[in-house]
């Protein structure tokens, strides 16, 4: 086979143009993934018996439909916008994720913790917010990443309602050029550095943890 | 009172009576939505069950082919991880870092731009639908099935080869077996995952589920009735499979 890097460089804007907004839509979902998720999580965890069998039926309807299918059902059928449609999508699909492992860290920590909080005079919701979840934080930390990095690579999908993130661009080089290996692998080496510097991040925010823990 | 409450902090075990209203919640909700659903154009839904059904067949078929090809695939990546020289074991892993950083719908385009490239003639989309899934699901499985091998204890090992197995049939025999049954939820929770990245394989052409639906939209024009049986045929098919996995492990996380 032969390759013409060259086709790269002459798409050099194009693909600076999605890379940008592939990196604007992750960090947006992100941000409204965690906070969406982790309140879901904090319920699944430690709410009441109808907060938690609502939480858990919302983890399952989200986690069991694939993220396409929320896609086309926010743009096509509720008539959504593309950007606000692929920002939901994004957000509602990965929350579900990020409430898993937001309980699942909550549920791994001691019941003695809680009961240590109480007897110290704090309220529930002051025992809550000030030591059960930072310490749960720091065993969230390592599934986290991986959440972020699937938010990146879910944010691939939105090129399906023509929204030209950095998947639209390899795309639009394949059509005009037919030099789609050329495209998919400078895309995938963007997505790599992306993952690259998620992972980056969070071992800088799990150390911060670990320090005021200490 | 304040043990109680303490308690209730942490997982308050649920009543007799609350799982009894909630299966009525959830009863009533169910019926609320058939309610509000009877006079969409079911008609038009019906007459093409047939096709729909095979779309859903077709989206099962690419998962489980995904799965097994993907196991397969698995078990010399896992091996290699664990045992190969540093080179080859850098590389490897690597690799399979590589393949979960991309997005699915690249390893698609990659598997279809990219296997011409290699084999010098264009493949079909069933071929890179079937490709990228099993590729996407070696990298995932390779961690999995490393998990289960170094979860069976050595002394099985050792037993194996103390009675006589050569190292093949130690493993084929002995470890493998014991390693499989602890990777079962961990195989299942890819599964689910594979399944329902079977919806992007439409892009190359492949008529499973979400691309039926979408056909069938595009010639009668039912959108609430199909897009309300595509979620239902989804949610249907990766609950079953969570059931069955929930079944096997209670506390698996599937975030993971």
């Amino acid at each position: 086979m032969n390759l013409d890097w060259h086709i790269i460089w002459e798409y050099r804007s194009d693909l600076l143009q999605g890379f940008v907004l592939t990196l604007q839509l992750s960090l947006v979902a992100i941000a409204g993934a965690s906070l969406l998720g982790t309140l879901v999580g904090c319920l699944r965890a430690s709410g009441g018996f109808l907060a938690r069998r609502l939480t858990a039926l919302y983890v399952e309807l989200l986690r069991n439909i694939p993220i396409v299918v929320k896609l086309f059902l926010a743009h096509f059928i509720l008539g959504i916008d593309a950007l606000p449609a692929g920002i939901a999508a994004l957000i509602l699909h990965q929350s579900a994720y990020v409430a898993d492992v937001t309980a699942a860290g909550l549920r791994s920590i001691p019941s003695g913790q809680s009961d240590a909080a109480l007897a110290l005079g704090l309220s529930r919701w002051r025992s809550f917010c000030l030591v059960l979840l930072p310490q749960a934080a720091r065993a969230m930390m390592p599934p986290m990443t991986t959440q972020y990095t699937q938010i990146v690579k879910n944010s691939s999908v939105v090129m399906l309602v023509a929204l030209q993130e950095l998947t639209f661009m390899t795309q639009r080089i394949e059509h005009e050029t037919f030099r789609g290996l050329e495209a998919a692998t400078t895309a995938t080496v963007l997505y790599a550095a992306m993952a690259l510097a998620i992972a980056a991040a969070m071992s800088g925010v799990e150390r911060a943890l670990e320090r005021r823990g200490a | 009172m304040t043990a109680a409450v303490l308690q209730q902090a942490h997982r308050p075990p649920a009543t007799r009576a609350q799982e009894r209203l909630w299966r009525l919640l959830l009863l009533t909700a169910l019926l609320g939505i058939v309610w509000l659903a009877r006079d969409l154009r079911w008609a038009e839904v019906w007459a093409s069950a047939g096709f729909l059904l095979s779309g859903l067949a077709t989206s099962w078929m690419l998962a489980l082919a995904a799965i097994s090809l993907g196991a397969l695939a698995a078990v010399p990546l896992a091996l290699a991880r664990m045992h190969a020289p540093a080179g080859l074991r850098h590389a490897v892993v690597m690799l399979i870092e590589l393949v979960r950083a991309t997005p699915e719908l690249l390893v698609v385009f990659w598997l279809f731009f990219g296997l011409p490239a290699v084999t010098g003639k264009a493949v079909s989309g069933w071929t890179a639908a079937v490709a990228a899934l099993s590729v996407i699901a070696a990298a995932h499985l390779a961690e999995v099935v490393r998990g289960g091998l170094v979860s069976v204890p050595e002394g099985q090992w050792d037993a194996a080869r103390a009675i006589g197995l050569n190292p093949r049939q130690a493993l084929l025999r002995v470890v493998l077996p014991q390693a499989l049954r602890n990777m079962l939820p961990a195989l299942i929770a890819q599964l689910v995952s594979l399944f329902k990245t079977t919806s992007l394989a439409y892009v190359v052409g492949v008529v499973e589920f979400f691309r039926a639906v979408s056909i069938v939209n595009n010639a009668v024009f039912a959108p609430y009735a199909l897009y309300l049986t595509l979620t239902a045929g989804y949610l249907l098919c990766c609950g079953l499979l969570t059931w069955c996995l929930r079944r096997l492990d209670p506390n698996y996380l599937l975030a993971s």
